[in-house]
């Protein structure tokens, strides 16, 4: 009795419902419009990758999708590719965009604007044109090739496109050239809400650049270096466009993912919505594995 | 030692650019090329710009397909941040373990590839225009409402506010200000650069976004600028000249928003705002 | 104050999401009033193709030579792909909105649609006369006895070449015509000596020179009750050696895509194009090299029965089982299920070649093409298309195609032959069973 008497009690307990009313309304919209657009749908996938056919004329089949998955050796080699691009595009464009972003955000560097404009422009620059100047650069008599030729690197032009094993590396180059400005522009901004003063205290102490990048800016950007590893997780788990236009998934299916792979399925051959709602499922459960490691982690808890 | 280590930054940051925007430059020359030189690669600038310009002006309607495009990613940016940030916002303000573990879930929506959902997206589309054909098929609205809601931007927006000191939301709280007016006045202004950032993201998305209008619009005046490149690509004898006029046209918008926006990103200017 | 602000918010956000819902519900009311309208009897038709100097061009053109009154179409262009990708949606998602009355679909991929959506597409047999076509175009364009395609432009090949090249390596047009494979291979490898010049440019990702090997002896990745014949492929086996004979002798010029494909031969690298008709305008793009290129018979796989005639892409024209299905077939039916006339100027005006015969006869098909040196080149094509070997291509031969090139990598590797085809073989059964 006496606990609803006192006045300061009872306004926090008041405040807190109000607080936690009001946290809702900040999110109801985007709640309500992920379910209509997105969870919708993706159960209706779901009900999909349990039927097979062609076009419309799909029946159940239960869970045979999901068993042809581990026969199918196409979807094992795009599967390989899209981990093995997965592992060393991921950390390597991290890394670099972060090294970017911080030798941008140095108050005293001239020409910033040209820098940031320049580096950022492969995402911008429309794919169409990126594919044909991919081609063009890494083609057999491009001028990659002119220019190891000329520089006594390599003996006899190499087949960027058309082996295996390079056409992988080729596709790897063009997404990082594509999206390490991209992800750069994450760290930039999050870095103009670092306080400023953390690294005027440590200079004073007498820490290097190179240390303060690793025990100031690293730590205290982590919540966004955790953002951009998952989006480029899914990024690269999706890829899709760059090697649709650089290789179209050969020679062979060397540079093949698994985005791809469900396009084909669903447009380039006979379609089978079915057989691709499958497989677009196996990305989710990869990604949802994946995530869920990168935020235990990161440790995502204050 | 100092000297060595700032020729050493711009060399490499030099070296960076150019590599990242010479695909940039042969666009620029190869719009002033016919065709054959586009192709063999030619990398001096020719004579033939006006005659792709009035080539282009004559096969498209380049300037309805800007002007969709420009609609489309306007108001999605604008929607998108404003509901991205919200919800952003308060999942980590006003964080509890219901809306943790909503949070989770909203994220797995873009983990699904969407060519998996595009079905089941466009037949809800041919509901919806039976009831309400100004959202439904072929508007430009159908178009952008799917991409205004992202759990990409939600994702942001909370990362960005675990950086931003929950001392400012308790600050305007004891200033008497209201759950929104801390938001609106304090919250938004201050979080400008994440905006920004966020402004380029959502722009440059909807700009380049391909496969799910490609789908939901049909007739040719609603078509919006990757359609057109697409269809200007598509015949046996391609005009690359022509490609690479409307290619760079395409590129400048989100060029220019980029260069506009990225004055923001000035270091140290929140120092202060924390103290 | 506090309390105002967040109450002014709030009559905002109400006020927003009201103009939502009002928006959407008084678009109801637009919908039911303009439906009547719109789904009345004079309202136009739609088309889709792909290039507006090819097959939009066409129709266009077919829409000036058909005088019926009141007939609208609109003709919208998207790209081939696009094609594809937007008519898959609609029709598995069962929404017919949008769609078109006609609809522009490639030989090889018609299969795949009649089958994967029955009863979306409306039998157009009635229309016109399917005898007046030539006959390899009538089984990819009709299905379960149905005939649903009218078709359009043929792919009939032909062997493009570099006269001035070929005479210094010392060969004459007799020297071309009717050839095999594996003397077009000898050649090859004479020119490249004599000349330095590589003798054709291929993409390792496209397949498409072994189905114009094959279809020169009626043969495909497939039988016609459509089970999958890669192993003991007689035709496939020797359109792989003589594959492989050109990549190992170092006379092909690898491209990448299309634009460095045209760039080999417009740049004058390559001494000879063996493609369907369509790359002509292509080959004709460098006014420079007029009067330096002939067009021979495509050469015959070493067998029995070959023909030196094939086919390489070509397409044909599809109606939607849609409101105006009737009027877009009469369309269809009335300028190219039968309009000679309109062939002529299909073959002056657009240089589109039909595979309607009663129209070779006419004038136009006479014409001397000085960039060929004169030669008759629309004639003789039209001559050759009438040979060409009637296939079926089946609901595959993309998906089998991306087998076969994985595993054609390892055959240029070393890997045997029929390893290779039985390797594909197994996969192919294993994936579309």
């Amino acid at each position: 009795m006496s606990q609803t008497s006192n006045p300061t009690q009872q306004r926090t307990f008041a405040q807190k419902f109000r607080k936690n009313y009001i946290g809702w309304l900040f999110i109801i919209l985007s709640v309500l419009g992920i379910s209509l657009f997105y969870f919708y749908p993706m159960v209706q996938a779901l009900l999909l990758s349990l039927q097979s056919g062609m076009g419309s004329t799909l029946e159940y089949v239960g869970l045979d999708n999901y068993v042809r998955l581990f026969n199918d050796p196409t979807f094992i080699t795009a599967l390989t590719n899209t981990i093995l691009y997965l592992l060393i595009q991921v950390p390597v464009m991290i890394v670099l965009a972060l090294i970017f972003s911080v030798l941008l955000n140095d108050p005293t560097l001239k020409f910033k604007g040209f820098f940031r404009t320049a580096i950022f422009l492969p995402a911008v620059t429309s794919l169409v044109a990126y594919a044909v100047i991919f081609k063009y650069l890494f083609g057999n008599d491009g001028l990659v090739n002119d220019f190891l030729l000329n520089m006594n690197l390599v003996s006899e032009p190499l087949n960027w496109l058309s082996d295996p094993f390079l056409a992988k590396i080729t596709i790897i180059i063009a997404i990082t050239w594509r999206w390490t400005g991209y992800n750069m522009i994450f760290y930039l901004s999050a870095l103009q809400n670092v306080d400023k003063s953390m690294y005027e205290a440590s200079k004073i102490d007498g820490a290097s650049a190179i240390q303060q990048f690793f025990f100031i800016t690293i730590p205290l950007l982590k919540p966004i270096i955790l953002f951009t590893s998952i989006v480029s997780t899914i990024g690269t788990l999706q890829l899709f466009d760059e090697v649709m236009n650089i290789t179209s998934g050969g020679p062979g299916n060397a540079t093949m993912t698994i985005s791809m792979y469900i396009y084909n399925l669903s447009f380039e051959y006979t379609p089978d919505f079915g057989y691709a709602a499958t497989v677009s499922y196996v990305i989710l459960i990869l990604v949802v594995i994946l995530s869920f490691i990168q935020f235990r982690v990161a440790g995502d808890r204050d | 030692m100092k000297q060595i280590k700032r020729v050493f930054t711009y060399l490499f940051l030099s070296v960076a650019a150019l590599v990242s925007i010479f695909p940039f430059i042969w666009m620029l020359i190869s719009m002033t090329n016919k065709s054959v030189d586009v192709t063999s690669g030619r990398l001096i600038p020719g004579t033939h710009f006006i005659e792709n310009l009035n080539k282009l002006l004559d096969q498209t309607q380049i300037g309805i397909a800007l002007w969709n495009s420009f609609l489309i990613a306007v108001i999605t940016t604008v929607l998108t941040l404003l509901i991205g940030s919200l919800a952003g916002y308060g999942f980590e303000i006003y964080r509890s373990k219901g809306k943790d573990i909503l949070f989770n879930i909203l994220i797995l929506s873009m983990m699904i590839p969407f060519a998996a959902i595009m079905i089941p997206l466009y037949r809800l589309f041919g509901q919806i225009s039976a009831d309400a054909p100004l959202i439904g098929l072929d508007t430009l609205a159908a178009a952008f409402l799917p991409t205004i809601i992202t759990a990409f931007f939600i994702f942001f927006f909370r990362q960005n506010t675990k950086m931003f000191a929950k001392e400012l939301v308790e600050a305007g709280r004891i200033d008497g200000l209201g759950e929104w007016g801390i938001f609106f006045r304090i919250y938004m202004p201050t979080m400008k650069t994440t905006y920004a950032a966020a402004a380029i993201i959502a722009f440059m998305n909807s700009w380049n976004n391909y496969l799910w209008p490609l789908v939901v619009l049909q007739s040719p005046e609603k078509q919006t600028i990757p359609l057109l490149i697409s269809n200007l690509g598509a015949g046996y004898t391609p005009d690359y000249g022509v490609i690479m006029t409307a290619i760079v046209i395409a590129t400048l918008p989100t060029a220019l928003v980029f260069f506009l926006m990225q004055r923001h990103f000035v270091a140290g200017m929140m120092g202060s705002v924390k103290g | 104050m506090r309390k105002k602000l967040s109450t002014k918010l709030w009559l905002l956000m109400v006020a927003l999401l009201t103009a939502l819902v009002l928006a959407a519900c008084s678009g109801g009311d637009d919908e039911e009033s303009g439906d009547d309208t719109s789904e009345g009897d004079d309202a136009g038709i739609t088309a889709w193709a792909w290039d507006p100097n090819f097959n939009i061009a066409a129709l266009e053109l077919a829409k000036e030579h058909y005088d019926k009154d009141d007939f609208n179409m609109e003709i919208i262009e998207n790209a081939q792909d696009d094609i594809v990708q937007k008519l898959n949606t609609g029709l598995s998602s069962g929404t017919m909105k949008g769609m078109p009355n006609i609809v522009l679909i490639e030989d090889q991929r018609a299969q795949s649609f009649l089958q994967s959506y029955p009863d979306a597409f409306y039998p157009i047999g009635d229309y016109f006369n399917k005898e007046d076509f030539a006959s390899y175009k009538l089984v990819p364009t009709s299905h379960d006895g149905k005939q649903y395609g009218l078709p359009f432009d043929t792919g009939v090949t032909g062997l493009f070449y570099r006269t001035d090249y070929l005479e210094e390596a010392g060969y004459t047009h007799d020297d071309l015509v009717d050839i095999t494979w594996s003397k077009y291979v000898e050649i090859a490898k004479d020119v490249k000596e004599k000349t330095g010049q590589a003798m054709l440019s291929l993409d390792p990702n496209d397949l498409g020179i072994l189905r114009v090997m094959m279809q020169t002896t009626g043969t495909w990745y497939t039988t016609e009750d459509g089970s999958i014949q890669l192993e003991g492929n007689e035709p496939l086996k020797l359109a792989l050696e003589n594959y492989k004979e050109l990549m190992e002798n170092d006379v092909v010029k690898l491209n990448s895509d299309w634009s460095q494909y045209l760039a080999a031969f417009n740049s004058g690298d390559v001494a000879s194009v063996p493609a369907g008709n369509w790359i002509a305008p292509s080959v004709e793009a460098e006014e420079s090299q007029a009067g330096q290129w002939r067009v021979a018979p495509t050469p015959r796989l070493d067998m029995e029965g070959a023909v030196n005639a094939s086919n390489q892409g070509g397409s044909s024209f599809y109606v939607l089982n849609i409101d105006g299905k009737e009027k877009a077939a009469e369309f269809l039916g009335g300028t190219f299920g039968s309009n000679v006339d309109f062939y002529q100027d299909l073959v002056q005006e657009v240089g589109a070649l039909g595979t309607y015969i009663p129209a070779s006869e006419g004038d136009a098909y006479q014409f001397e093409n000085e960039f060929f040196n004169n030669q008759q080149v629309v004639h003789d094509f039209s001559q050759w298309m009438e040979e060409i070997p009637q296939v079926d291509y089946g609901m595959n031969t993309y998906g089998i195609e991306d087998i076969l090139s994985a595993e054609i990598q390892q055959y240029l590797d070393g890997k045997s032959l029929e390893d290779v085809l039985s390797d594909s073989q197994a996969q192919a059964e294993n994936q579309f069973k």
